[in-house]
C-alpha cells in the first residue's frame, strides 16, 4: 500500500531572519512536495507571523492561486479592531480556499480568551473550523491553551510546532480530556517511543501528518511514519486521512 | 523520492538496510526529570535500535548525568547487552572523588566504556576547569574518546572552550556533541583546525542547513551520527539525514564507517 501524505504544517516564504531554501512561493513549495511525493498541504504565509496577518493573508490567496493541492490557513488578530475578521470573512474564506485558522497571541500581542472570541469561536466550532495553535516562539503558550479549551471544549484544535523537549506531559492530559485535540506529529516523530504511545492511548484519529518544513526536514517526519511501530491502516489515516476527514466537514 | 541516492531509497522502503548499519555515538537512558520517555530501558532501547539497523549505541545514562555518583546505572543497562552498547563514563567536576573512584574503576569495565561524557552547561564548570583535568589527561593518555556537549554562545562548552581542550589533548578524540549548536562556522573552523576533533549531529537535524553546511565545508568524514536517544526517534533523525545529504559515500560515513573507524582505533569494535 502506498502511503498518501498530506502535510498540515508547511509555510510559504521566509522568516525576517532567513531559513535555509525555503519556499518563496506556492509553486516552489509545489516543487519541493513533488521531490518527496507529499500530495497536499495546509499552508501560510510566513509574513502572517513575521510581518501583519492583515498583508500575510492577502499574500497567502495571491501566491495560492487556487491551486487545488494547497489549503490556506489564514491568522487571526481579535476581531473588534477589525484588521483581519470582518463582514462576509466565512464567504472570503471559501472564496480562497481557506480552510483553516491559526492564530500567535503571543507574537501578535492579545490574549486568547472567550472574552476577545466569544462569539467568533462559537462560530468556528459550528462550521467545524480547526484553529491551529503553533506551539513554537510567539505562538501560544500551555497555559494558554488549558484555559481556552475549558471555555471552549468543542473548539477542533490542531496543535503543531510540537517542543524539541518532549510534550507528552502537557498533551495528554488534553487528548483525554477533549476529543477534538489533534497533534501535528512533525517534531512529535522526534522523540522515540512518543508517536507510538500517543496513537495506543488516544487511537490514530488523533494525529494528523506535518513537517514543519523549511525549516524541518520533510524527510524526517515523513521516514519516522512510514516505519513507526503503528498498523497500515493508522499509517495511512495519519498521514492524510484525518486532515482530508476534518477539512470535509468545514462548512463555509 | 526525486535526487536521492539508492541507498536512501531502499532506506525510505525497508527502514533499515542490511549493509548500511547506523552506529549512534551520542545516546542516553534512562528516566529524565523534564520529559516522559516511553523508552526508557535497555530492553526497549535495543528494540528501536534494531527496527533501524542501529548496530551500536554509546550513552551515558541520564542518572549518571543528573545525580552524583551514577556511572554504575549506564554500565549495568550496557552489561545486558554488550556487543550493542557500549558506555561514556560521566564526569562531573563538582565531585572530584567520584570522578577519582570512577577513573580507578575505568579499567574493570574496559569492554564497555569508551571514554569521557562531560555537561559543563549543566554542571555550571567550564570544560577548561581543573575539575575536569585528571579526566582529561586519563582520556588523551589512552586515546580514548570524549562525548562534550556543546553550544553556540556558551562559555561552559563553546568554541572557545573546545579550541582550548583540542590543543591541550591531542590524543583524545573530540566529539563536539551538537556541534557548537547555533555557531555552525566554528564548529567547522574546530574540525578542520584539528585532526582529533569530530562534528556530532545530535540537536543538529532539527533545523535545515547546518547539515549541509557541514558536508561542503568539512566533509563527511568528519561527521558523526547521534540522536540523544531516547530524546530523539533513529527514523526521524535518519530521514533528515536522507533530506540533507545527497551522496551514498557520504551517507556511510555519516551512518557507520566514521565510527567503525574510530572504535577500531580504540580496540573497541
Amino acid at each position: 500500500m502506498k502511503i498518501k501524505f498530506f502535510d498540515a504544517n508547511a509555510y510559504i516564504g521566509t522568516q525576517m531572519l532567513g531559513v535555509y531554501k525555503s519556499a518563496a512561493t506556492a509553486a516552489e513549495l509545489l516543487e519541493k512536495m513533488d521531490e518527496v511525493e507529499i500530495e497536499k498541504a495546509l499552508v501560510y504565509h510566513m509574513a502572517q507571523f513575521d510581518y501583519s496577518p492583515e498583508e500575510g493573508n492577502k499574500m497567502l490567496v495571491e501566491t495560492m492561486a487556487g491551486n487545488k493541492r494547497l489549503f490556506g490557513c489564514w491568522t487571526l488578530l481579535p476581531p473588534q479592531t477589525e484588521e483581519v475578521i470582518a463582514d462576509n470573512f466565512f464567504t472570503q474564506m471559501k472564496k480562497n480556499r481557506i480552510f483553516a485558522l491559526n492564530l500567535f497571541p503571543v507574537h501578535h500581542r492579545f490574549l486568547l480568551n472567550g472574552v476577545v472570541f466569544g462569539e467568533f469561536f462559537k462560530e468556528l466550532i459550528k462550521r467545524k473550523i480547526p484553529l491551529v495553535l503553533s506551539m513554537r516562539e510567539g505562538g501560544a503558550t500551555w497555559e494558554m491553551l488549558y484555559s481556552l479549551l475549558k471555555e471552549f471544549p468543542n473548539l477542533t484544535c490542531i496543535l503543531t510546532d510540537l517542543s524539541i523537549w518532549g510534550v507528552d506531559r502537557y498533551t495528554f492530559p488534553l487528548l483525554e480530556k477533549y476529543e477534538k485535540v489533534y497533534l501535528e506529529s512533525g517534531v512529535l516523530s522526534l522523540h522515540e517511543g512518543s508517536f507510538e504511545m500517543t496513537v495506543k492511548k488516544f487511537g490514530a484519529k488523533r494525529l494528523v501528518f506535518g513537517t514543519g518544513f523549511p525549516e524541518k526536514y520533510q524527510e524526517a517526519s515523513m521516514l519516522h511514519l512510514l516505519h513507526s511501530n503503528i498498523s497500515k491502516t493508522d499509517k495511512q489515516k495519519i498521514a492524510a486521512g484525518n486532515m482530508e476527514k476534518l477539512l470535509s466537514e468545514v462548512k463555509l | 523520492m526525486r535526487n536521492m541516492s539508492q541507498l536512501a531509497k531502499d532506506i525510505f522502503k525497508y527502514g533499515r538496510v542490511k549493509d548500511c548499519p547506523v552506529y549512534d555515538m551520542h545516546g542516553h537512558m534512562g528516566s529524565h526529570y523534564g520529559i516522559h520517555f516511553p523508552t526508557k530501558s535497555a530492553e526497549k532501547t535495543v528494540k528501536s535500535m534494531q527496527a533501524a539497523n542501529v548496530q551500536k549505541l554509546i550513552f551515558s545514562h541520564h542518572g549518571s548525568l543528573m545525580m552524583r555518583d551514577g556511572n554504575s546505572l549506564s554500565l549495568k543497562e550496557a552489561r545486558k547487552f554488550p556487543g550493542l552498547l557500549k558506555v561514556y563514563c560521566t564526569i562531573n567536576p563538582n565531585f572530584p572523588e567520584v570522578t577519582e573512584k570512577d577513573l580507578a574503576a575505568f579499567d574493570e569495565a574496559r569492554h564497555v566504556y569508551v571514554g569521557i561524557k562531560l555537561l559543563a552547561a549543566y554542571h555550571k564548570k567550564p570544560i577548561t576547569d581543573d575539575g575536569y583535568k585528571k579526566a582529561w589527561e586519563f582520556a588523551n593518555k589512552r586515546k580514548l574518546f570524549a562525548l562534550v556537549h556543546t553550544w553556540g554562545d556558551n562559555n561552559m562548552n563553546g568554541p572557545e572552550q573546545i579550541d582550548e581542550v583540542a590543543r591541550k589533548y591531542p590524543d583524545c578524540k573530540i566529539f563536539m556533541g551538537h556541534s557548537c549548536h547555533g555557531e555552525w562556522d566554528k564548529a567547522v573552523l574546530l574540525a578542520n583546525k584539528y585532526k582529533n576533533v569530530y562534528l556530532e549531529l545530535t540537536a543538529v537535524p532539527d533545523e535545515r542547513g547546518p547539515m549541509e553546511k557541514f558536508i561542503e565545508k568539512a566533509g563527511s568524514k568528519k561527521i558523526l551520527f547521534g540522536t540523544d536517544m531516547p530524546w530523539f526517534s533513529y527514523h526521524n533523525y535518519i530521514g533528515a539525514v536522507l533530506g540533507a545529504v545527497r551522496k551514498e559515500e557520504d551517507l556511510r560515513n555519516i551512518f557507520y564507517l566514521n565510527a567503525k573507524k574510530l572504535l577500531g582505533e580504540i580496540g573497541q569494535l
